[in-house]
């Protein structure tokens, strides 16, 4: 059926049998720990002693090494050029390019920042590898959470791969119909509209259809609806939140006595 | 209060917010193919906003900044507060009669700008130290090594790019509103909103007013990309 946007990979692991909120938890825990810990090192450390020997406890880490490589340290590494060139702060000068210089402290604060964004998107990564969005969203929906949010991130997923589909498509008929998409700049701003046009009034014309369709089922009904899964969640699990929950109390804490 | 956000959400909001999602997404990465000097990833969001109301267009914001982050670029996750504010803002300025002609919808993507530039100043600085990934931190940069405050630069950067994208970003949408049928505006809450004004047939979407509004913005291309020689040559 539908291609669906999603990183999950099924295995037999510890990790795959957590419940979800207490894989998300544990993401969020981390990058709050990465962003508020008063100590330089911590969020290296935590990439090195848990992100990534919790991806070999799942049994993802090859793909969670090469999403890392594909997309997390480009952007975490351009971050990092960036920052060590722009940042105006220090005195001890290491390299000097033009009006740019690189400093010994603009070098320290941009590694540090580099780390936090890759322990934000790994620990993100991690969670999507080991985590199929429908169950996490079915178990937060059975936890109060609305179930249109439900239905928004989980059809949004859904949708996207088909529309990029869609985009690719109008490009490729547009230009073997002549459209100019590489010339001058007011060509290019000019072919937006028939490359917009198709790919938007396309996707809207679906909206009435598929309300009525999702109404058809009982979208806004008000009574508590059945789930087909149970997804278990065992006391260990609540236990693992509130350690959680008390580490990212103890960093917030430290953070604030310190500073 | 309460009252005011639920009226915003339907069953035909919530199917849209998805697609406004994808649109988001899909055209930001077609602007990338084309090469333009704009971001334009906020015209699903404006169109949700318009049709919806405020809070529909800025929870539209907020979630296609996360599912950004989630499934394309990581960087893009941060900034969920800006986007949230790109709807929300667009939204109010629809409320208040600003989304039926075509100078309208400019004053709106001006303020929507704004509105951005100021949300996104303190995310740049506290986040990121001032400089981020995107491309016009190189401005930033400069000003910043001609000896500017932080704060001052990174406000002068977007004030310099944020208003050309916001305001071609509403035109679009006026576009594409104006393009849909009646019959299909009024199943979302707030069809009165984008109702063109004026009397004869098209009445303020006339081509005239779109001719002068593209002009508005070509003058601030050169506007900007004036400032901006002055500020590096100078």
């Amino acid at each position: 059926m539908h291609e669906r946007l999603s990183f999950y990979i099924k295995r037999n692991s510890v990790i795959h049998h957590l419940n979800p909120l207490t894989k998300l938890t544990l993401v969020l825990a981390l990058i709050l720990i990465a962003f508020t810990s008063p100590w330089y090192w911590t969020p290296h450390l935590l990439v090195l002693i848990a992100i990534i020997p919790l991806s070999f406890l799942g049994k993802v880490a090859p793909e969670f090494f090469k999403t890392a490589l594909r997309l997390i340290l480009p952007a975490a590494g351009f971050l990092f050029l960036m920052q060590a060139f722009f940042q105006p702060v220090g005195e001890t000068v290491i390299f000097k390019f033009y009006f740019l210089d690189m400093t010994q402290e603009s070098l320290m604060f941009a590694f540090r920042n580099a780390t936090r964004v890759i322990v934000m998107v790994s620990a993100f990564t991690f969670l999507l590898l080991t985590t199929h969005p429908s169950e996490l969203m079915s178990d937060l929906t059975r936890r109060g959470l609305p179930g249109q949010f439900a239905y928004v991130i989980i059809s949004t997923l859904q949708i996207l791969p088909q529309m990029q589909a869609k985009a690719q498509t109008i490009i490729s008929a547009q230009r073997s119909r002549g459209l100019d998409t590489e010339s001058s700049f007011i060509r290019r701003m000019g072919s937006l509209t028939p490359l917009i046009g198709p790919l938007v009034f396309g996707s809207l014309a679906e909206v009435e259809e598929r309300a009525i369709a999702i109404e058809a089922r009982g979208f806004t009904s008000k009574k508590v609806k059945t789930s087909l899964h149970e997804i278990p969640d065992p006391s260990s699990d609540k236990l693992i939140r509130w350690v959680l929950i008390i580490l990212v109390i103890i960093s917030i804490a430290l953070k604030l006595w310190l500073s | 209060m309460l009252e005011k956000i639920k009226n915003n959400f339907n069953t035909q909001t919530w199917v849209l917010i998805p697609i406004a999602i994808a649109i988001n997404i899909a055209i930001g990465q077609l602007v990338l193919v084309l090469k333009l000097p704009v971001f334009l990833d906020s015209i699903g969001t404006v169109l949700v906003a318009v049709l919806c109301g405020p809070w529909a267009g800025a929870l539209t914001g907020a979630l296609s900044n996360t599912i950004w982050g989630i499934a394309i670029d990581p960087s893009a996750f941060p900034w969920w507060p800006v986007a949230a504010m790109i709807g929300y803002m667009a939204g109010r300025m629809a409320q208040w009669g600003f989304f039926k002609s075509w100078w309208k919808v400019v004053v709106t993507g001006f303020v929507v700008a704004i509105t951005a530039a100021i949300v996104s100043t303190p995310i740049a600085v506290y986040l990121f130290g001032g400089i981020t990934a995107s491309g016009s931190s190189f401005i930033t940069a400069y000003l910043l090594q001609t000896g500017q405050g932080i704060w001052s630069a990174v406000v002068s950067t977007s004030f310099l790019t944020e208003p050309v994208d916001k305001i071609t970003t509403a035109m679009l949408a006026f576009a594409i509103v104006q393009g849909l049928p009646r019959r299909t505006i009024g199943g979302y809450p707030k069809p009165e909103q984008v109702e063109v004004e004026g009397g004869e047939g098209e009445g303020g979407a006339n081509n005239t007013q779109m001719y002068i509004a593209i002009g508005v913005v070509v003058l601030l291309v050169l506007f900007a990309a004036f400032m901006l020689r002055n500020i590096l040559g100078g």
